[in-house]
């Protein structure tokens, strides 16, 4: 069995879950027998045996990342990103800006091209900005397409306050598409609550979470912790979604009963100002620290060095960051309008509006370190079970109940 | 002759409401939540009122009727009477009713529905006693026979109870101490002499209380005549049949559809269509039937899961933290004196606290095996530590005021020393020890009741016995603020 699949993004380059998720599932795909024909937009680097191709090298059209322009698929369907399309008589590139939404497209008419020239029996694409191209190849063969679903409009939104372009894409591509995975029973809801889409069509498939023992770090915020200090962490995208703004609420209800709590916030995105600037309002400044976005050993000592993890999110389709801080070592608050809060026991939950429940759950959880002791240990025998292998068993099984029905 | 020995266990506990870190200082009341839901515990006794007790009493008093040889046995904890006085004291009334029958016997317990014999035996007996005089003063009789919280049990429990005074214990049959032997004799615990085990068949016991509803069960409907039978079928096996089960299995946990009420009607005329068979209490069990051998138990069963033992209290580490922080305070609340502080910690005390922080079965995402008002085991443990803690703050205030009073009353004794010459000291010392012996008279003269008890009881005459700390606390106290020898 072969699949043509399309996304965003892979790693090693640095972004989301998105990447991390198609890595671990087409990993574990190869391992239980299917081919995987992974379609990314641009070159890049890749990880792993899958066959890789590229929509850029079709026209030779080689799209560079110029600086810190975020190319992820979380950005705004008008976000700018940069293409060079030739170079001019001195060598340097000829830049053009295109929006995300013209990129989706563009993709979309290189992957019906792809399509009629390779063979395979099935399309899988994750998320918006492949969904296009997944329909494109559908149109263009006639195979059955699988739409994998790791965020939503609504998510991104952090309510019904959606890109209406995106909404149109989702909204299209989930009519057009044979079966829709949701990553999980949250976003299941969404998609078919939402978009209505006919319940029956819609699966879950829960993440995975490749089990390591993360080597240990040199601490950091060494100085903070010499003074006693207990240092909640904030890691991700600062942005509506990822519910900061309530964070930064709670974290004054926190320091209001235990002045020794320090905040630090690690990420980048379009609402940082607006969260630095809420800080001061809240007279914080003593109390909360922005760390940058964190890579790599930086962002893991980071996650050691803390005492407790809050993912504060508004809405969160799974929420991969708890499981990384838990294999750290570090246990987490959570929303509970997250997908990892079905299937993480050992984590304290929280309704994200609920502020003073969240200051509270902080606050316990610094107070008894016996219940941080077993939030870890118990979480990660736990995480230790969320395996891609089960998440590929499941997505391959689809495949194969769509190609029972299928001509070919 | 075969006779059976129904036992139906009636317990609530005192719930924690969702107590914040913010409400340590601020607020006292623990368990008052009003808002409808599992955890608001008027809210929980009235609806259990109507699934289950009221219900069920209906058709007991109907049975007891009707059936002059039916028998069964009760236990209550102290926390579900003193909530059926102040939101259901009908359902007190009708349970009453029964025991005024004389043919419904009541089982001695912890007060608390606690685990304190594993943590602490001093409490362990005073929750025992305080026990005691509820049902003495409620139902106006003394029980004979003990249960322990959850069935637990092990061989020095029944040693304890052994030695106050108890003629029987029970315990689950369980086949990791029985072996090839029946459920249906009494046994010896060994290194008594007296007291007697009744073990509970819970494979009878379990199929109404646990598979009755369950309709993927080879045996669902469940009818009282073939119940009956089964019962029957063990003449010849042993001459008791102990089944023991929650009394919520009436209504609560097997609903009223499906037909519990109807079995449970028509059971005692069932059991009772074979010539031999019977019904008895406990203390009539006991004093009936010999015991068939020993019955040795060195570590602690229960009646809970398929492990038999305390793993769903105290099996993680934050049910140990929670369970260790609450005795660990047991000195400090005692010295307190303040009946209402002493009661909170005690209310805390019910095992309940500790079963709803259980993680057992959670990894493997069976979340609802263990029955739980709180969304996570994790809001459990913070809702009882946070409440946990302001309890310690307020025993603390009272501890360290008793202090400073202790230490002003030896700085003034001091002073007084330095102006008083040798002669005064001791006449003044010879003073205080005449008022002790006074004092001392008094009390055990104002307790002849007690008195009596002891000739029929040795054991419990020598802990009734005004206290010698007091006379000893007094004479520490005299000597080292007077390092002299009074003469007599």
């Amino acid at each position: 069995m072969k699949v043509l699949t399309f996304s965003w993004e892979f790693p090693p380059a640095k972004n989301g879950g998105l990447g991390v998720a198609c890595y671990g599932l087409t990993r574990e795909l190869l391992e239980t027998g299917v081919e995987v024909l992974f379609v990314l937009p641009k070159t890049q680097e890749t990880k792993g045996n899958a066959t890789f191709l590229f929509a850029d090298t079709e026209r030779l059209q080689r799209l560079g990342e110029i600086g810190e322009v975020f190319y992820g698929p979380y950005s705004q369907s008008d976000t700018n990103v940069y293409s060079i399309i030739g170079y001019d008589a001195t060598g340097k590139p000829i830049l053009r800006a295109r929006t995300i939404l013209e990129e989706a497209h563009r993709f979309a008419h290189q992957a019906a091209l792809i399509a009629q020239m390779e063979t395979f029996d099935v399309i899988h694409a994750h998320d918006w900005t492949s969904y296009l191209a997944g329909v494109a190849a559908k149109i263009a063969t006639g195979k059955k397409l699988v739409l994998h679903v790791h965020a939503t409009s609504f998510d991104q939104a952090g309510g019904d306050n959606v890109d209406p372009s995106i909404f149109n894409i989702e909204h299209e591509a989930f009519m057009m598409a044979d079966k829709i995975v949701t990553v999980s029973e949250y976003t299941r809801n969404i998609v078919v609550n939402k978009h209505g889409v006919d319940q029956d069509k819609v699966e879950v498939v829960h993440n995975g979470c490749d089990s390591h023992e993360p080597a240990t770090l040199p601490p950091t915020l060494a100085a903070l912790k010499a003074q006693g200090k207990k240092i909640v962490l904030y890691h991700g995208r600062i942005s509506i979604q990822k519910g900061v703004d309530h964070f930064i609420r709670a974290a004054r209800r926190v320091v209001d009963v235990d002045p020794s709590v320090v905040f630090v916030v690690s990420g980048s995105g379009d609402m940082l100002q607006q969260i630095m600037n809420q800080v001061g309002e809240m007279r914080l400044s003593q109390h909360v620290r922005f760390a940058g976005a964190l890579w790599d050993e930086d962002r893991d000592r980071m996650y050691q060095s803390a005492d407790l993890f809050v993912m504060p999110s508004v809405s969160e389709p799974f929420g991969l960051v708890p499981l990384e801080a838990l294999q750290h070592g570090t246990p987490s608050v959570i929303t509970k309008q997250s997908g990892v809060a079905e299937v993480l026991t050992h984590a304290l939950k929280v309704d994200f509006w609920d502020v003073d429940q969240m200051a509270n759950q902080i606050l316990s959880a610094l107070r008894y370190p016996a219940m941080r002791g077993q939030l870890v240990k118990e979480g990660r025998m736990q995480i230790a079970g969320f395996s891609w292998g089960t998440a590929a068993q499941k997505v391959k099984r689809l495949y194969q109940s769509l190609l029972q029905y299928a001509t070919s | 002759m075969l006779t059976v020995c129904p036992y139906f266990h009636v317990h609530q506990p005192f719930r924690v409401k969702n107590y914040r870190v913010f409400d340590i200082g601020e607020d006292t009341e623990y368990f008052n939540d009003m808002s409808g839901t599992d955890v608001d515990n008027r809210f929980i006794v009235e609806k259990v009122a109507n699934k289950s007790y009221r219900p069920t009493n209906k058709v007991l008093k109907e049975l007891l009727d009707k059936h002059p040889e039916f028998r069964f046995n009760l236990s209550f904890s102290g926390t579900v009477l003193d909530q059926f006085e102040m939101y259901a004291p009908d359902v007190l009334e009708s349970f009453q009713e029964l025991v005024a029958t004389g043919r419904v016997e009541i089982l001695a317990d912890t007060y608390h529905h606690s685990l304190a014999f594993f943590y602490s035996v001093p409490e362990f007996k005073r929750q025992v006693k305080q026990h005691e005089r509820k049902i003495q003063k409620l139902f106006g009789v003394k029980p004979r026979v003990f249960r322990n919280t959850e069935l637990s049990y092990r061989n020095d429990l029944a040693k304890w109870c052994e030695d106050n005074g108890y003629i029987g214990i029970m315990s689950e049959g369980w086949e990791k101490y029985l072996g090839w032997r029946s459920p249906n004799h009494l046994y010896r615990p060994p290194g008594c002499s007296k007291i007697k085990v009744l073990l509970k068949n819970y494979k009878l016991s379990d199929d109404v209380a646990f598979r009755f509803g369950n309709k993927e069960w080879a045996d669902f409907p469940l009818s009282a005549d073939t119940y009956a039978n089964w019962i029957n079928a063990h003449h010849g096996d042993g001459s008791t049949v102990n089944l023991f089960m929650d009394y919520e299995s009436f209504g609560e946990h097997q609903w009223e559809d499906t037909g519990i009420f109807d079995f449970l009607r028509h059971l005692p005329e069932m059991v009772l269509r074979h010539p031999d068979s019977g019904f008895k209490t406990a203390t009539e069990t006991v004093q009936a039937y010999d015991t068939a051998g020993e019955y040795d138990v060195p570590d602690v069963l229960t009646w809970a899961d398929t492990d038999r033992d305390l793993t769903a209290w105290t099996g993680n580490d934050i049910q140990q933290d929670a369970i260790a922080a609450t005795y660990r305070m047991e000195r400090d609340v005692m010295r307190t004196k303040n009946r209402h502080l002493i009661e909170t910690w005690r209310k805390l005390q019910t095992s309940d606290h500790f079963y709803y922080m259980c993680t057992k079965w959670s990894n493997d995402g069976d979340v609802h095996a263990y029955f739980s008002p709180y969304k996570s085991p994790y809001d459990a443990y913070v809702n009882f530590m946070n409440a946990l803690s302001d309890l310690q703050l307020r025993v603390k205030h009272v501890v360290d005021q008793k202090d400073r009073e202790a230490e002003q009353a030896d700085q003034s004794d001091q002073a007084a020393r330095n102006t008083m010459t040798e002669e005064e000291i001791e006449t003044q010392v010879a003073r205080r020890v005449q008022q002790a012996m006074e004092k001392l008279a008094q009390t055990s003269a104002t307790k002849p009741k007690k008195k009596a008890a002891d000739t029929t009881n040795p054991s419990t005459a020598a802990s009734d016995q005004p206290q010698p700390s007091f006379l000893g606390n007094l004479w520490s106290r005299v000597k080292k603020v007077f390092p002299v020898t009074p003469s007599k």
